[in-house]
């Protein structure tokens, strides 16, 4: 299992980088580091408790190991905005950006893969082409423009989806069954979702079709065929599985691209999620608030990056040795 | 006895068989030119009535909103009375900039690094791949975003310099890879024999090989450029001074022109995603010939 704990270690690492990097940010902004916990509208005597409190005038390495401290314990700090901590402000919208990229994740990787297995298998003729050529539009088609014409053409024009937002209030009133929530809550999940999809499932297409056509070029593959197992066997059992490597690092890698995508697209369709939070505090200047979604964002991606690798060394027996 | 430093054919010859014989890679040159042209046109269209004509203070006085296209304003106005056709212009020169600069500072760190790894191996591979993934691992719109919140200067450099120092680790891993298979080469090895620097392998040697592969990526890094920075642009967080096609779409979206105002809405998103289409293409057929195995049977 040195593999595994290789990557975790580096998953810790990198976190400790992020929140050092942030830490930094915020410590080089032109004025007093105070602007951090102190919004402008409080009183005097609130600002020296605070001061005193949170230490601001003790030497940075001690500030540090406080910030470090404080954030392992879930203390963000109070958001200016919303005058709460921020862990729970943070907290409910968290959950609804899993409920988006998750979903994304898992279906982008299973289509892409499928798709550019059945490509590779397939050489030539028209269907490659044409497949070729609507993933990499889309793989570069400009997010946010997606969704605003997905939003222009099934919800203004055909009025099919919600406009935005996450939910409908009344059909979330203290009553209404599970099942009606949970409609509900898909019917808003639709357009975002398939926007998302869209633009994420080309990259392991095409990963995929590169990996496959390298490996059924193998011998072991010859070898296969002469014995005489039927196409689908060879193409799922013995290619497919062997070509699967490469795409589980690409994967892992367009992760980090890919939340980008989310936070765009949670601005567009107004999804009350930790993207769209960390664009609106940032706006706000509120910024407790902006650093912990900054957190949070980069931990959603390091954590699906550890799973992706626990996936990796499931499939690469080679590697746990 | 003068040893061989490259292939026989070089990079020009590459892309020009590449884009020639891949239909996607004429249609993506195609784009490349059109944009191209409206970027350099951009200047001499902007002084014909700065009146209307500049992209962000050019406001036409006999309109006050966003009207549709009529023949002054071939794209129609936004909700100021600027004219979106030369905005969309001014976008093209940005977009340009902004992606080739990126592209070429993220390729150039990146190969460099790839290099280094690849040839020296050991202590420095191991610590610089460590780095690599690091910088893989952070998200870099959310990044750039915290960035821009902290430092309250809006420029368009800031993020040409972000986008560049973090858009080099898949370029440096690909290079890498490649330069650890190169090392082993008859060519490389009958270098060092005969009394070759290391520094000069990797630069005469191993480097004009990679210069394919090193291409290749700098055409993904201007589509990431390209797409980022609209992106940013479409949070708002971009240079509020230039007409960015991101922008664009900001002032469209946040003035509820979305519906309203599809003359407004449309250009400037079909021309990031056309833009950023026409290099990954280029790019993909660059791939095709790189690659001898992806080629047609």
């Amino acid at each position: 299992m040195g593999y595994l704990a290789n990557r975790l270690i580096m998953t810790v690492i990198t976190l400790f980088v992020i929140l050092t990097v942030t830490f930094t940010m915020f410590r080089l902004m032109p004025g007093d580091p105070s602007i951090f916990f102190i919004s402008p509208q409080m009183s005097t005597e609130t600002i020296a408790r605070i001061k005193a409190q949170f230490g601001l005038d003790q030497p940075i390495h001690k500030q540090f190991t406080n910030y470090l401290g404080s954030i392992l314990h879930g203390n963000f700090g109070h958001s200016f905005f919303y005058k709460r901590p921020v862990l729970e402000v943070i907290g409910e919208r968290l959950l609804n950006t899993i409920v988006l990229f998750l979903p994304a994740a898992i279906i982008s990787y299973l289509v892409g893969v499928s798709l550019g297995r059945y490509m590779a298998w397939k050489r030539g003729g028209k269907s490659e082409k044409v497949l070729i050529f609507t993933g990499l539009s889309f793989w570069t088609f400009f997010v946010p423009w997606l969704g605003l014409l997905m939003i222009w053409v099934f919800s203004y024009k055909f009025g099919l989806f919600p406009v935005g937002g996450m939910i409908t209030p009344d059909k979330w009133l203290p009553g209404s069954s599970v099942l009606v929530k949970t409609l509900d809550l898909l019917h808003h999940l639709v357009s975002p979702l398939a926007c998302y999809v869209l633009t994420w499932f080309a990259g392991n297409m095409l990963v995929m079709r590169n990996s496959m056509l390298e490996t059924i070029g193998e011998d072991y593959i010859l070898t296969v065929r002469a014995k005489g197992l039927s196409e689908r066997k060879i193409r799922n059992k013995h290619a497919a599985r062997n070509a699967i490597l490469p795409v589980v690092t690409a994967f892992s890698m367009s992760i980090a691209y890919s939340i980008g995508g989310c936070v765009l697209l949670e601005t567009v369709f107004s999804w009350p999620g930790i993207g769209r939070t960390m664009v609106d505090s940032v706006l706000l200047r509120d910024y407790p608030l902006a650093q912990a979604s900054f957190i949070l964002i980069a931990t959603v991606v390091l954590v699906t990056n550890l799973i992706t690798d626990i996936l990796y060394a499931y499939l690469d027996p080679r590697i746990r040795y | 006895m003068r040893i061989p430093t490259k292939r026989k054919f070089g990079l020009a010859h590459l892309l020009f068989k590449g884009i020639s014989q891949e239909a996607l890679g004429k249609i993506g040159i195609a784009i490349i030119i059109i944009f191209g042209v409206m970027a350099l046109v951009s200047p001499f269209v902007i002084n014909i009535d700065p009146d209307v004509y500049d992209p962000l203070i050019g406001v036409d006085p006999l309109i006050f909103s966003s009207q549709g296209p009529t023949l002054t304003h071939p794209l129609g106005t936004d909700h100021l009375g600027r004219d979106v056709f030369s905005q969309l212009l001014k976008g093209s020169q940005i977009a340009f900039l902004v992606g080739i600069t990126v592209g070429l500072m993220a390729t150039l760190i990146g190969t460099a690094i790839g290099l280094i790894s690849g040839y020296f191996r050991g202590v420095t591979d191991s610590l610089l791949m460590r780095v690599t993934d690091i910088i893989l691992s952070i998200p870099s719109l959310p990044l750039l975003i915290m960035i821009l919140c902290v430092f309250e200067h809006r420029g368009i450099w800031v993020i040409v310099m972000v986008l560049g120092l973090t858009g080099w680790p898949i370029t440096a891993r690909v290079i890498r890879s490649q330069t650890l298979s190169l090392r082993e080469r008859p060519f490389v090895k009958s270098a060092r024999v005969s009394g070759a620097s290391d520094w000069r392998i990797i630069l005469i040697h191993i480097a004009p090989n990679v210069l394919p592969l090193t291409f290749l990526y700098m055409t993904i890094g201007v589509t990431y450029a390209i797409l980022t920075e609209a992106g940013l642009g479409f949070l708002g967080f971009s240079d509020p001074t230039i007409s960015s096609w991101g922008m664009m779409l900001q002032w469209c979206f946040s003035t509820g022109h979305t519906f309203k105002a599809l003359y407004w809405m449309i250009p400037p998103g079909l021309s990031i995603s056309l833009l950023a289409l026409s290099f990954y293409l280029v790019g993909y057929s660059l791939e095709k010939e790189i690659n001898p195995r992806l080629r047609e049977p």
